[in-house]
């Protein structure tokens, strides 16, 4: 059973606020669509290895990358050519 | 009709259209490009051919926000690979098609900028996630398009708006570029009128690329040459597990009567068990939530994307950002991938799901040992009404019912029309071994060409 404080929990672990209303909804629906995974538990049958599809990996060479001005171009705030977070202190 | 004709065709179809297929549109690059067209400058294999892009793919320059309010101002500095792709074989770009908020959908609906509305009937939906380009190829807003489908996503839109698209082998097409949802799911696809033109356009999407590494560099076969092979002697599956509870009979009953077309033309059939089908809805929202909680950590709203005014502490930020920024079909996926991410229900939840992918892509490799190819309903119904099943999330995922194996098992499905349902398309999926696009194209070409479902085919001859 998830109550409204697991997913507040779960909410703050993914850097989500959720209105009341939200809340309510999701505690709801989650309850629904997790018994649905719940069918899972059935399979007793262990994972080998963590399957990959491919991995094709090209060689590790230095190449031409973004400049500074195209890496900022999109950042809400900058400052001297910087990225402007928050302050920590 | 010249290049610069036809855009400006599309153009004004686009202006008066009630559609909402584009989020954005490029008329300024698009008619310099037809020009350039017109003007012989361009070559390639699509010279001159105007195409609408998915908004989740990047085109450099032109705004691109996976229709969520967090990108609502984002403007790439780089083209995904498939965009280079069409640039370089001289393709116009028309625009960025409208589409579920970060793919995460079957019906358009969650989309920041509104819903999409189907071409064959304005109240009912196109489908989705890449509702926006199935809408604009079936009215005619554009001429090819590019999807993704992460678990339906090109099929369930193509299926309903009465298109062909394709979901290719996992692999096959280079994700560079594309905003990731659940990425060990997801492909770039091609999406047409007709099945040559789909091919022609996957011959360019598909090959090697250094930047995605799981992307093969097994040479890329001339698709839109090899479609005229008889299909004498071949043997197709149908799985019966995509004719489960739920399918609406007259679905059922078109794809029968194309399997009757199909025996006509000296192909064999025979009914097939994939057993483990029944865990793949679990084990698709299971791993894809996962990856979307995990994929969709990036935006912060410091880098780019959605950032409130004020500023806060670190995490009141990040959290005012992204509750701003996201809809509410993504927090849904992000906060249920975290949970089942979070300690206590790794081995619940995640790992059960790999190891159901794991013995359902088993199942479908086995069963290629004895069919060259499997035939099944796209989706289980025509297009529903928009708003008949927004407030119900689990019924909505229900629907990805016959798609979603697909991404699982990492195979190519085409979707391609089989029939009518009060005058609504019934899409048929013809779904093929690991890089067998090449049979999957052949096979649905010679079906076009025998059959009256297709009626953009006949519009266009």
């Amino acid at each position: 059973m998830i109550t409204k404080s697991h997913v507040l929990h779960v909410a703050s672990l993914a850097c989500l606020e959720l209105s009341e209303d939200d809340l309510q909804e999701f505690t709801v629906q989650f309850n629904s669509i997790l018994s649905y995974f719940d069918e899972l538990s059935e399979i007793t049958e262990r994972l080998e290895k963590d399957e990959v599809q491919f991995n094709n990996l090209r060689a590790d060479e230095v190449l031409p990358s973004l400049s500074q001005e195209e890496a900022l171009s999109n950042a809400p705030r900058t400052e001297d050519g910087y990225f402007k977070g928050p302050r920590i202190l | 009709m010249s290049h610069v004709e036809r855009v400006e065709e599309i153009l004004t179809l686009i202006t008066k259209s009630n559609l909402n297929a584009y989020i954005t549109v490029d008329p300024v690059g698009a008619r310099e490009q037809a020009e350039r067209a017109d003007s012989g400058e361009l070559d390639g294999k699509l010279a001159g051919v105007p195409v609408a892009v998915k908004d989740a793919i990047s085109t450099k320059g032109l705004r691109t926000t996976c229709a969520s309010r967090m990108l609502e101002n984002y403007v790439p500095v780089y083209d995904a690979f498939v965009v280079k792709r069409l640039r370089e074989e001289g393709a116009i770009i028309l625009g960025k098609t409208n589409m579920d908020e970060f793919s995460m959908g079957t019906s358009t609906e969650t989309s920041y900028f509104g819903s999409c509305r189907n071409p064959w009937d304005i109240s009912r939906v196109p489908g989705g996630s890449s509702g926006g380009s199935a809408a604009a190829l079936a009215s005619f807003e554009a001429d090819m398009a590019l999807g993704s489908d992460t678990g339906g996503s090109i099929r369930c839109p193509a299926s309903f708006c009465g298109i062909v698209g394709l979901k290719p082998t996992y692999g096959r097409v280079s994700r560079f570029g594309l905003i990731s949802y659940g990425n060990s799911l997801e492909q770039i696809g091609p999406m047409a009128r007709t099945v040559q033109e789909c091919a022609l356009l996957f011959e360019v999407l598909a090959g090697y690329d250094p930047r995605d590494n799981t992307c093969s560099d097994i040479p890329v076969p001339s698709y839109s040459k090899q479609l005229d092979r008889e299909l004498n002697g071949l043997k197709i599956g149908i799985p019966k597990e995509f004719f489960g509870e739920g399918m609406d009979p007259d679905v059922e009953r078109a794809v029968w009567d194309s399997i009757s077309i199909f025996e006509n033309m000296g192909v064999s059939y025979e009914e097939i068990d994939l057993p483990h089908l029944k865990y793949s809805l679990s084990a698709y929202y299971v791993q894809a939530m996962c990856e979307a909680s995990s994929n969709l950590a990036r935006f912060c709203g410091i880098i780019y994307g959605y950032r409130v005014q004020k500023d806060h502490d670190w995490h009141t930020t990040f959290s005012q950002n992204r509750s701003i920024g996201f809809g509410k079909e993504v927090k849904r996926r992000i906060l249920l991938g975290t949970y089942a991410l979070s300690a206590g229900y790794y081995d619940k939840y995640y790992i059960k799901a790999l190891a159901a992918r794991s013995l359902i892509r088993n199942d479908f490799q086995r069963a290629f040992k004895h069919v060259d190819a499997m035939v099944a309903p796209t989706m289980p119904y025509v297009a529903f009404r928009i708003g008949e099943k927004v407030d119900d999330p689990l019924s909505l995922y229900l629907v990805d019912i016959n798609t979603v194996p697909i991404n699982i098992a990492n195979v190519p499905s085409l979707s391609v029309p089989c029939g009518f349902k009060n005058g609504l398309p019934i899409g048929m999926q013809i779904i093929g071994d690991l890089f067998d696009e090449s049979l999957l194209f052949n096979i649905a070409y010679q079906f076009e060409q025998c059959t009256n479902f297709n009626k953009y085919s006949k519009a266009q001859a």
